[in-house]
């Protein structure tokens, strides 16, 4: 059950460029998010912009009552929380959201990233750990600058392979490429993950689709409230066995969906 | 003695605050976050005869201090709404009122019938001034004698209070506040939406798929506080105020200016536990000015003469 709480920060970790990983107590969070859950946060001292921002949960420590965001300053809002300082505080309801499914049994899970969008497969490759199922990271970017989070799968003993659209790090081009070169490799079963642009989500769904595999995509569109009131972030959705399509918000049907379901423009 | 404690239109509310339509989907949204029973009602989604689709994304952006949407009153219709709703509020302790739209006077006038068979429903207020919709909405909110006959319709079908809420976007908001209370409102909610463009400059498109939208927040409050000040000085009938309450002073600026209660929206996105700070503040602001009650802030406003 998500809960609002007043946060406080208590640690900071500047990475590399606008990116940061901070960490907030919120001991409901720590103890039930799931990988693909989300947070609505908002910097205490922020007026502008109004409203909260989602963010996927990176990592949780239940013992300590933590979680942890990675984040990239891009607009007012991301720049307000990558700049607090320790002790500073922040409106934050969590965790929301469907959380992704785990990959079918005797599958490999392919986790493919864009950008910030690395985040949720942290959180995603401890659960998968804990489970003891083995899986892959794709980590896509512009260009070199767009891979802070590389270390910290590094650390962690994760198999990634790194792209970048201007081959200034790992493999030049789209993140998909070297996903397809891997599946090409291993013709054992695989479920694909993605989180990032739209363009990058789609691409991973029209791949799944063509070599059968299973898929679930985070979606990242303009949200408001995160718990399905202001009906903002609707994504058109159609189910099996449903005669059309409806919008259906990506907060609290998301913002995980079977590759399957979601209606491209 | 509850000093927020708020009559309104015969229904007693356990403070003046409900929460404004389209900012609280059916109220079992929020029901597992916050005690619905801090909340003296919760203004329901708009809804139709039949289940809406809404409009096409992107449906909002934010603007300094202010949310500008068209989300196209997306709603599941009234009947499912009925059967599937309404038992799951049965047992909260705060006031239910649904906000009841139509394409035509007809379809108010048939979604108000099917309300009057549920139990629950403690109230209605009839949009006329959605600003998202093709069809009615601000078309017969635009329109004083739509007005009178929209109002006059759902009159007519209902024993329940009804509460029309009006547009800011016209130029004489007593004109539509009379046309109401001669069709036998019994309150009014005031404002919603002021109708809003914002362009994305570098594809000379606007932000929002449908175009314009609805402004609300806090940037849009001193002129919901002006209209709701001339509309409660127009009738006799209770005012709600609503635009950019996010404390407990924007509130009392509503309840100074003469409203008997007032609505919060789009602070609901930004802190769900809004309802418990602004009503500690109106209490504490009770206290410190020696009141008993939050009626007895209502219209004193001290307006010089001029």
């Amino acid at each position: 059950m998500p809960a609002n709480l007043d946060v406080p920060l208590v640690s900071r970790e500047a990475l590399p460029g606008p990116y940061a990983l901070l960490t907030f107590e919120h001991p409901v969070i720590a103890r039930e998010a799931r990988a693909g859950q989300f947070v609505m946060i908002k910097a205490a001292v922020a007026v502008e912009p109004m409203l909260r921002r989602p963010f996927s949960i990176m990592a949780t420590d239940p013992a300590r009552g933590t979680f942890t965001l990675f984040l990239k300053a891009i607009g007012p809002g991301s720049r307000a929380l990558v700049d607090m300082r320790v002790g500073e505080t922040a409106g934050c309801l969590g965790p929301l959201g469907r959380p992704f499914d785990a990959p079918p049994e005797g599958t490999t899970a392919l986790l493919v990233a864009g950008g910030y969008g690395v985040a949720p497969f942290y959180l995603f490759g401890a659960e998968l750990r804990a489970a003891g199922r083995p899986y892959h990271v794709f980590y896509g970017g512009r260009s070199a600058a767009d891979l802070p989070f590389e270390e910290v799968l590094v650390d962690r003993g994760d198999a990634v392979s790194l792209s970048t659209d201007d081959g200034s790090r790992g493999a030049h081009g789209r993140v998909t490429a070297p996903l397809e070169a891997w599946l090409d490799a291993h013709p054992g079963p695989a479920a694909l993950y993605s989180c990032g642009p739209d363009a990058m989500s789609h691409a991973v769904a029209r791949l799944a689709g063509a070599r059968g595999l299973p898929a679930q995509l985070s979606l990242d569109p303009w949200m408001g409230c995160g718990v399905g009131t202001c009906l903002g972030c609707v994504v058109r959705i159609q189910r099996p066995g449903e005669p059309r399509a409806k919008w259906r918000p990506a907060c609290t049907e998301g913002p995980v969906f079977d590759a399957g379901t979601v209606v491209w423009a | 003695m509850n000093p927020l404690e708020t009559e309104l239109c015969g229904l007693t509310l356990a403070n003046p605050l409900l929460a404004a339509s389209g900012t609280y989907g059916y109220g079992v949204e929020y029901a597992d976050l916050i005690d619905l029973s801090t909340l003296g009602g919760v203004v329901s989604k708009g809804l139709y005869l039949e289940p809406r689709d809404g409009c096409d994304v992107p449906r909002i952006v934010e603007t300094p201090s202010g949310l500008l949407n068209a989300i196209g009153l997306q709603g599941v219709g009234v009947r499912n709404y009925v059967r599937d709703v309404l038992p799951r509020l049965e047992r909260y302790r705060t006031a239910i009122v649904v906000n009841v739209c139509g394409d035509t006077v007809e379809e108010y006038a048939e979604v108000a019938r099917i309300l009057e068979d549920a139990p629950r429903v403690d109230a209605l207020e009839i949009n006329i001034s959605c600003p998202n919709v093709k069809q009615g909405g601000m078309a017969f909110g635009g329109d004083p004698k739509m007005t009178h006959e929209v109002v006059a319709a759902v009159r007519k079908v209902t024993k329940r209070p009804v509460i029309p809420k009006l547009s800011p976007n016209v130029g004489d908001i007593t004109v539509f506040a009379r046309a109401c209370a001669e069709a036998g409102a019994d309150a009014l909610s005031c404002v919603n939406t002021l109708l809003g463009l914002v362009i994305d400059v570098e594809r000379r498109k606007p932000r929002l798929a449908f175009g314009t939208g609805g402004l609300s927040g806090p940037a849009i409050r001193p002129i919901a506080v002006r209209m709701a000040w001339q509309a409660a000085r127009a009738v006799s009938i209770p005012v709600i105020g609503i635009g950019g309450i996010a404390t407990a002073e924007d509130a009392l600026e509503f309840l100074i200016a003469g409203c008997r209660a007032v609505q919060i929206g789009t602070a609901n996105f930004v802190d769900p536990d809004v309802y418990a700070r602004v009503a500690a503040g109106l209490t504490a602001y009770l206290e410190r000015h020696g009141l008993r009650s939050i009626g007895d802030v209502v219209g004193t406003l001290e307006f010089p003469g001029r």
